[in-house]
């Protein structure tokens, strides 16, 4: 492998990785602060894709788009909450599981009446089309480079509203006791709310950065979903810290494996969550 | 008592009977008779998840792995183009199968909750793309079955497996075995140590028992009997191919479970002939099923705590 295309596959791999975490990033915040595991998760990112393609369409405009889809996301999340995830905190993650699966047909369905079935493309803004060059013959989209930015940003914005805000401060006492925060005159119920509508909305935004660069198809969010899991499982549960490291690890080695492998390229992330799983049952960073 | 409650005992002298009398009157409709066939060993399946699951605790979303496995091994062990004997096949699949449950269980067993669940996951992805990724497995389209087994047992014959209902009945033969085995297999000593593990697996522990090594026990005997319904599944349509490995496979099979009320055994027979049965009728209805089917999944885990199996026992049990 020549340096420049290992150059060209770390940023790739880097790339994957970030927009990895910015979706794993929500559904471990949900589980680790309500205890909630939401297999409807990869679904949210399915719609942020879908809903960007939507405005786009009659907008003209790839930012107000993504604006628009994201307060969406977070009304749903909203509405989601407020409406069944609400119902299921004294239960069993099992009935967690059946409900959010049923979630995930119905938001399937929608898709395929409001959308259909065939794929849908969102050309990249023409402000950030184009390619930095890297060599004489290797160039780099823009685009991607973007995404990437945006990715380090939200993380940034994450650590410092969880470590320095108020809002942080209720969302980690709220992890480590929720009955001690309800004593303290805190509503928690409004608390999960935003967490809750907060990690839908993210996995919407993730939707949204990556539908110009893939094409939007149906079935996309439960391919997406499962990685997002591998990730959160390989960070430890509810960790947000891990999460990123993950996310990375598993960027990376993706990408690595499809070019130096390929014949184990979609075993890879597998083999190293058992192995890291094996070595630390607990994953990298359990709290 | 050999069955725990009322309800269990009326629903299998419900149950049994009708399907022992079915294909009497669906004689000329085969397709009926074999699209009941699948969804009884689809329930076989469900219902050695359910007790993995809802009894011994241990969620698992890989269980299809051993699903597909059991169709893979007869095509790996089985001659091409000879009639082999189906009883003995049944005990070579069965045991290669615990074979290799004894040791993946021996490496997942050490995690727990949601890791388990993931770490089963990785270990089912990995056997999907290893059999969906090979030439020689034939990739992602399988393979085929063109001899089907004979049954007999010391020169006598009782089922012709290219006949939909002798096949039939042999499924529902297998599925009661399989109910009558668990049930067994729970009023044992065996099964007090297991549902004292689930209850409280630190007390357990101090009174003496290995946990480990019937939680072990447990996740062999599981897979074991999935792997069986694998089998009878490729021999029923005479294919094998990497979509029974799929996780999604196990995921439906864990929804029904779930919707079956979980830990009851013969709630998985419920839980599948009512997902089959919603998904069947409303897939003829309308293109968007999926919206229906997502709907009732949603009321349901809201209006039944534990399971239809548990909504009719609160119907059907005395007060006490």
């Amino acid at each position: 492998m020549t340096t420049s295309l290992f150059l060209v596959q770390l940023i790739n791999g880097l790339q994957y990785g970030l927009l990895l975490f910015l979706i794993a990033s929500g559904l471990t915040l949900v589980f680790g602060v309500m205890g909630i595991l939401n297999l409807a998760h990869g679904s949210m990112y399915m719609v942020g894709a879908y809903l960007v393609w939507y405005f786009f369409e009659h907008t003209g405009s790839f930012g107000l788009s993504a604006l628009i889809s994201a307060v969406i996301a977070l009304l749903v999340g909203v509405f989601m909450e407020r409406t069944l995830i609400r119902q299921l905190y004294r239960r069993n993650h099992l009935d967690q599981v059946l409900l959010t699966i049923g979630m995930i047909f119905v938001f399937n369905a929608l898709q395929s009446i409001l959308w259909g079935n065939d794929p849908l493309g969102v050309a990249v803004p023409p402000s950030l089309s184009g390619a930095i060059p890297m060599t004489d013959v290797l160039e780099y989209p823009i685009y991607r480079i973007f995404v990437a930015l945006l990715c380090v940003l939200i993380a940034g914005v994450m650590y410092f509203m969880i470590n320095k805000t108020r809002l942080g401060m209720l969302i980690r006492a709220g992890e480590s006791n929720r009955e001690m925060v309800e004593c303290l005159g805190i509503d928690i119920r409004k608390l999960y709310t935003i967490v809750f509508a907060i990690g839908v909305m993210l996995a919407a935004v993730a939707g949204v950065a990556a539908a110009p660069m893939s094409s939007i198809v149906p079935g996309m969010g439960e391919h997406i979903l499962i990685t997002c899991f591998v990730v959160v499982v390989i960070g430890g549960m509810g960790s947000i810290k891990g999460a990123f490291v993950a996310a990375l690890l598993v960027g990376l080695v993706d990408t690595f494996a499809s070019v130096m492998v390929p014949q184990l390229s979609s075993m890879m992330i597998y083999i190293l969550m058992a192995f890291i799983l094996l070595i630390k049952p607990q994953g990298l960073f359990s709290s | 008592m050999f069955f725990n409650t009322r309800t269990e005992r009326i629903f299998i002298w419900v149950f049994f009977p009708l399907a022992l009398l079915l294909p009497l009157f669906l004689a000329e409709n085969t397709f009926f008779v074999s699209k009941l066939t699948s969804v009884m060993i689809f329930a076989l399946f469900v219902m050695s998840l359910d007790y993995l699951v809802g009894r011994c605790g241990l969620i698992t979303l890989g269980h299809a792995m051993f699903y597909g496995l059991g169709g893979y091994l007869f095509w790996m062990i089985a001659p091409e183009y000879e009639a082999v004997n189906f009883w003995v096949y049944t005990f070579y699949i069965c045991m290669i199968a615990a074979a290799v449950a004894l040791v993946i269980g021996f490496l997942v067993l050490r995690t727990s909750g949601i890791y388990m669940i993931m770490i089963t996951l990785a270990f089912a992805q990995m056997a999907f793309y290893f059999f969906s990724d090979s030439i020689d497995f034939g990739g992602t389209d399988g393979l085929f079955i063109y001899v089907k087994p004979e049954t007999s047992i010391f020169g006598l014959s009782f089922f012709d497996l290219d006949n939909p209902t002798h096949f039939y009945y042999l499924c529902l033969l297998s599925l009661f075995n399989t109910l009558i085995f668990f049930r067994l297999l729970i009023r044992s000593r065996f099964g007090r140590v297991v549902d004292a593990i689930h209850e409280n697996p630190g007390r357990t522990t101090a009174l003496g028992y290995n946990i480990f090594l019937f939680r072990l026990m447990s996740y062999v005997i599981a897979s074991a009997l999935g792997a069986y319904a694998g089998y009878l599944f490729t021999l029923q349509y005479g294919f094998v191919n990497p979509s029974m490995l799929a996780w999604t496979t196990s995921g439906s099979a864990l929804v029904m479970s779930i919707l079956g009320g979980m830990g009851s055994i013969y709630g998985a027979i419920l839980g599948t002939f009512v997902y089959e049965g919603l998904h069947f009728s409303l897939e003829h209805l309308t293109e968007h099923w999926m919206l229906f089917m997502g709907i009732l999944i949603i009321t349901m885990v809201m209006v039944f705590k534990n399971g239809i199996a548990g909504y009719l026992e609160k119907l059907l049990e005395k007060r006490a």
